[in-house]
């Protein structure tokens, strides 16, 4: 009992993270119907970004956050430029182009920061708490509650403001949505820095979990897209079902078959994705697939 | 023909001389670019040909050299014995790969291949059969008599030869009967299961067309450098193999190899600049997706458009469509001997809580031209749909000459004998004309494909005949002028012929046609009718929807009128026209509309009464 | 009862700055296929067109092409002085053009409400538009019961009832309708036809693209034929009602 709480603890928070990549993802994935590979690469440089301010230019873990959210968002305004001009027509071709951009990404990274990669002490040195006989990092329950945070500040921002209503009315038809007065370009270019912002935001919190270095993006990405899917590509709750599934999957896999833990992880998620290819949250809006 | 032949003989002496100029470090990276282009064969064939999202190949590619590894080093097998066995392991892991095909496609398909790549790597990395990170070393040199493979110089022919086989039989696919499957099936899968492609056994054998390609190259890799370790075997890896397929052109097969041979050398070439390297190939391939979709291979092509366009002034014989040659006329089957050919009986279609079919009943006889009719979104496409096994009658049953058809496969009616077009013209657009009646003109079983392996000659024989029966066809729907352009830049009218051609090649006995008149001018409209009634003499019972009233009074014998999913009316044109139901639901008279206008509300009028389920609309009219 | 009143400055006087469209040699080309070609007409104040034809005709494409949702490949868009030639599609409802699509694409995943408050999306969310969101309700009401309902989840009927709502949130001068009968039953149609027709009588200009001829004789004044991308016959709606072609192929008579 006790063993398997510990794992539910060390699977959600690392969960946390990935319903972060996956929301990013599921946000561009909804607004744009553009599948980014290049999403996990977007989070990698957000936690080198991250981890640079904080280490090397010695700014507070909150400020150098905030700092590589922005650049990172920057950097999606630029890809989403780059292809627009395959927006809603060949699918295909997008997705490869934004592998092509992750090539770009990892490339860029190897040459700022090399190959040797880096450890990122926790910002928040406290014990350890203990709830119950469970060790609980008082970090891992910072990243849970920041991710929480940006779970509710973004359905807080889609349901409530007119921004959010024009950008889920754009994925839903944009051709309605132009004859609305909605700029799609725009609007489809917030969507794009707001996901690769949650993208660094989820890299910039895993830094003080795992180790960073050019390849992070591989594992965090594939288990983020792993989770949209899970939950139901461009659902929002979805993905934070499906992030949760995957982290506690992944913890228990971890604790039970060891160094194969991504080999039965991707089995099962396999095994789970056939049986209900929607995923949990079904594909409500848009139906490219 | 004879530059082709030529320049072919030259390239064959070109690759035989090219060891005796080169150093043994550069032989070395020839033979890794011959692997890597195998690879690139396989994977074009899965992402270019099938269009099947395969981010596994690496995997494949792995499981080839690691059991050959392994069988060698571990249990003392032989290096070929070893290398049988791998090539039934990597097309078993390409079976494996290859089953959420079934269920996804698209980006779904990428992602979990791309995990199951992930999922290979991590075991290879971390269990101790296969050495763990350090790999496995020591792996024993194939030997082949009179032949000394340990000279990467004479590998270098091994790999040559097995490489031009590869492309040579990937080629022959590609280009015949399965390829044309293939491809259609990556254009529209729908369209092309209506044409009697299997679809789930086409998509596996594009994964075990890739595995196959993937384990040869693994078993070469294994032979080359007799050392396997996880790094080969990366996703970054993957990601580099897929430039080199989109930077070569994915459609193409020789692009792919270019695109494979071309990156590998660069590759080495920039040993020393590895990250500025990969940072070229991210850019590159970016650039290629939104400049050059088709990659190298399609480079060509678009010059040669550009100068056909510049040069269209001048132009030559200008291509036009011919007329119809009509059937010849068959009897008429002797009726009521065999019933209805097609029998619905109390079909009803329900799409999550919308009643799209409403108990419709309707049968059809043999030779009879029948039109249905009815208002858009009253589910006359959803009947065809229904009848052609895209969709599942919620109730009811669909009889074919009295067979039970309410839950057969598209291609298997295809193959029974109902062809159909579609409404919004589903043309395969990467097809050319010919190649487009040519899938159609393919009625063999999916299953027939093991001759590519075990008997291509009669391949071969198939193939001959069905070119001659193509041109006869196009010959006939006068469309021998473009058979080898791609459909989607002729106009709509043509495009609208070789749908109806594509789907006479099938050969049907029962011809379903959605709206074939729409788009065409007055002209047009009489030739499609002409067309019809010479296919219905031919002995195809033809069932056309249509919106042209002109033409289904002049060209059906029975007319079903559809409204709101239920068939509201049947009998001849002037019974149709004549019934009240009718003329309320559809055609309406036009003094209706004339009164409406009178009594259009005045402004004080009270909210028009449009019905609502509502029950607050019932207060509403109440007051 | 109060009545909806839909236009700019209805309420007091005549639109200020009303205005003919004008459309002028319009022409559209997909890849070399040319699905348009050489369209005139022209939409004075307060006046109601239509254009009927089958499907392929060009209607819809003649539309897009006017809205600036499809590249034009030649010809000139005026509204009065003004040239819309340049205009970019989301800005057409700027110029009071609101624009009711073929299939009527109302955004499935939103409420109801949410829908009609984008329709107004060009303006500021304010107490006008609450007025307006009134009125729409009132012409609609059950638009104003279903206000949380997701829009997906409407019957067929209402989703067209909410996609001209939204349009009219917009409080346009001009309404582009495609198809509004399709997929609907008769008496959902002479609804719609009911509707159009009290807009005709606040004003408001309408272009109507409608298969269903009979509809759009009953709604507009001035009708074209499309046949082929081109205009086979134009006349009033009574004529072309009359013409014996017409009848036949249209008409079904």
């Amino acid at each position: 009992m006790q063993e398997t709480l510990q794992t539910l603890v060390g699977g959600l928070s690392l969960g946390a993270v990935y319903a972060l990549v996956a929301m990013g993802f599921s946000l561009v994935y909804r607004t744009m119907g553009l599948v980014n590979f290049a999403h996990a690469d977007i989070a990698m440089i957000g936690a080198y970004a991250a981890s640079t301010f904080y280490l090397t230019s010695k700014m507070p873990f909150v400020v150098a956050m905030v700092v590589a959210i922005v650049v990172t968002g920057a950097i999606g305004l630029v890809i989403e430029r780059v292809l627009r001009p395959l927006e809603n027509k060949d699918f295909d071709l997008m997705l490869i182009g934004t592998i092509g951009f992750g090539i770009v990404l990892q490339a860029v990274a190897i040459l700022i920061w090399g190959t040797t990669g880096r450890a990122v002490p926790s910002p928040v040195r406290s014990a350890p708490l203990d709830v119950f006989g469970v060790r609980v990092r008082t970090y891992d329950l910072l990243v849970m509650a920041v991710a929480a945070f940006a779970v509710i500040g973004l359905a807080w921002f889609l349901a409530r403001t007119k921004r959010g209503a024009a950008m889920q009315a754009v994925a839903m038809d944009h051709e309605a949505a132009t004859a609305v007065g909605i700029n799609v370009g725009r609007s489809n270019a917030l969507a794009f820095s707001i996901g690769a912002g949650l993208a660094a935001l989820a890299g910039g919190l895993v830094g003080p979990m795992l180790y960073v270095d050019a390849s992070l993006g591989g594992a965090l990405g594939i288990k983020g897209f792993a989770a949209a899917m899970l939950g139901g590509f461009g659902s929002i709750p979805g993905a934070v079902v499906g992030g949760l599934a995957i982290g506690v999957l992944d913890s228990y896999a971890a604790g039970h078959f060891q160094g194969y833990s991504v080999l039965v992880t991707f089995l099962v998620f396999t095994a789970a994705i056939m049986i209900r290819p929607m995923g949990v949250f079904g594909e409500r809006t848009v139906s490219r697939a | 023909m004879k530059l082709r032949i030529g320049g072919l003989a030259a390239m064959i002496v070109v690759a035989w001389l090219l060891p005796y100029g080169l150093g043994s470090y550069a032989i070395h990276v020839v033979n890794i670019a011959l692997i890597y282009a195998l690879l690139a064969i396989g994977m074009g064939l899965a992402m270019g040909i099938s269009g099947q999202i395969n981010l596994a190949q690496v995997a494949f590619f792995g499981v080839g050299a690691y059991v050959v590894a392994i069988l060698t080093t571990h249990n003392g097998y032989g290096f070929w014995a070893a290398s049988a066995l791998a090539l039934l392991a990597t097309v078993a892991t390409g079976l494996f790969v290859g089953v959420p095909a079934l269920r996804m496609q698209s980006h779904y398909l990428g992602i979990v291949t791309l995990g199951l790549a992930l999922g290979f790597l991590n075991w290879i990395t971390n269990a101790t059969i296969t050495g763990g990170a350090d790999g496995i070393s020591g792996i024993p040199l194939p030997t082949l008599p009179g032949i000394d493979l340990s000279s990467e110089y004479l590998y270098y022919y091994v790999e040559l030869v097995v490489c031009v086989l590869g492309l040579a039989f990937g080629l022959f696919v590609v280009r015949t009967a399965l390829g044309r499957r293939l491809r259609a099936m990556r254009d529209d899968s729908l369209a092309a299961s209506a044409m009697g492609a299997q679809i789930p056994l086409l998509r596996m054998t594009a994964f075990v067309l890739a595995s196959l390609y993937g384990g040869m190259a693994g078993i070469l890799y294994a032979g080359l450098i007799r050392y396997v370790a996880p790094e080969t075997f990366s996703i970054a890896n993957m990601f580099i193999l897929l430039a080199m397929v989109i930077i070569g052109g994915r459609r193409s097969l020789v692009g792919c190899v270019v695109g494979a041979i071309g990156l590998t050398l660069i590759r080495e070439w920039l040993s020393d600049f590895s990250t500025y390297a990969q940072l070229g190939y991210g850019v590159v391939v970016v650039l290629m997706v939104v400049f050059a979709p088709t990659g190298l291979a399609g480079v060509p092509g678009l010059v040669r458009d550009a100068v056909r366009r510049r040069s269209r002034t001048s132009g030559g014989p200008r291509a036009e469509l011919r007329p119809f040659t009509p059937y010849e006329v068959s009897p008429p089957p002797d009726d009521q001997a065999t019933g209805p050919l097609l029998d619905i009986r109390a079909v009803t279609k329900d799409f999550r809580g919308l009643r799209a079919l409403d108990d419709v009943s309707l049968s059809v006889l043999p030779g009879e031209i029948r039109g249905i009719v009815g208002p858009n979104g009253s589910g006359k496409t959803t009947l065809f749909n229904v009848v052609s096994g895209f969709y599942r009658a919620t109730s009811g049953q669909v009889r074919l000459s009295g067979r039970d058809t309410t839950a057969t496969r598209p291609y298997t009616l295809s193959l029974l004998g109902v062809a159909r077009t579609f409404q919004n013209l589903r043309l395969f657009s990467h097809l050319t004309v010919r190649e487009n009646i040519l899938v159609a003109l393919d009625r063999t079983r999916t299953h027939t494909i093991w001759r590519y392996v075990l008997w291509p000659p009669g391949v071969l024989r198939q193939e001959r005949r069905l070119r001659t029966q193509a041109q006869e066809l196009l010959d006939r729907f006068g469309l021998a002028d473009f058979a080898d352009t791609p459909p989607g830049s002729l106009p709509y009218g043509i495009q609208r012929r070789i749908e109806i051609a594509r789907a006479m090649a099938a050969r049907p006995r029962l011809l379903l046609l959605d709206e074939p008149a729409a788009g065409l001018n007055g002209e047009e409209v009489g030739q499609l009718a002409h067309m019809v009634r010479s296919i219905r003499d031919s002995g195809t019972t033809v069932v056309l929807i249509e919106h042209n009233m002109g033409l289904v009074m002049s060209l059906c014998e029975q007319v079903t009128v559809l409204a709101g999913g239920r068939v509201i009316a049947e009998g001849t044109p002037p019974e149709v026209v004549a019934s009240p139901a009718v003329i309320e639901a559809y055609l309406g008279d036009s003094e209706m509309a004339q009164d409406a206008r009178e009594a259009a509300p005045p402004l004080t009028a009270t909210t028009p009464h449009l019905p609502s389920p509502s029950p607050s609309n019932s207060e509403e009219a109440a007051r | 009862m109060k009545i909806p009143s839909l236009l700019p400055g209805k309420r007091a006087t005549a639109p200020a700055h009303a205005a003919t469209l004008a459309v002028d040699d319009l022409s559209v080309h997909y890849g070399g296929v040319c699905a348009v070609r050489s369209i005139d007409f022209s939409i004075a104040p307060g006046e109601s067109v239509g254009i009927i034809g089958a499907n392929g005709a060009g209607k819809t494409s003649t539309l897009k092409a006017l809205m600036g949702l499809v590249p034009r490949s030649g010809g000139r868009i005026t509204l009065g002085e003004r040239d819309l030639g340049k205009v970019p599609a989301r800005d057409m409802v700027r110029h009071g053009i609101g624009y009711v699509p073929e299939g009527r694409h109302v955004f499935p995943g939103l409420p109801v409400e949410k829908n009609l408050l984008l329709g107004a999306y060009a303006r500021r969310w304010d107490d006008e538009t609450r007025a307006t969101l009134a009125e729409v309700h009132e012409l609609f009401p059950v638009l104003g019961e279903m206000g949380t309902r997701l829009a997906g989840a409407l019957s067929g009927g209402q989703q067209q009832m909410l996609a001209i709502g939204r349009a009219l949130m917009a409080r346009p001068r001009i309404l582009l309708l495609d198809e509004p009968s399709m997929g609907l039953s008769p008496k959902l149609v002479s609804g719609i036809l009911d509707v159009l027709l009290r807009l005709r009588e606040e004003g408001l200009s309408l272009l109507l693209v409608e298969q269903n001829a009979k509809l759009t004789f009953g709604a507009t004044s001035h009708c074209l034929v499309m046949e082929n991308g081109e205009v086979a016959m134009t006349g009033s709606a009574q004529e072309l009602s009359r013409d014996e072609r017409v009848r036949r192929i249209y008409l079904g008579l």
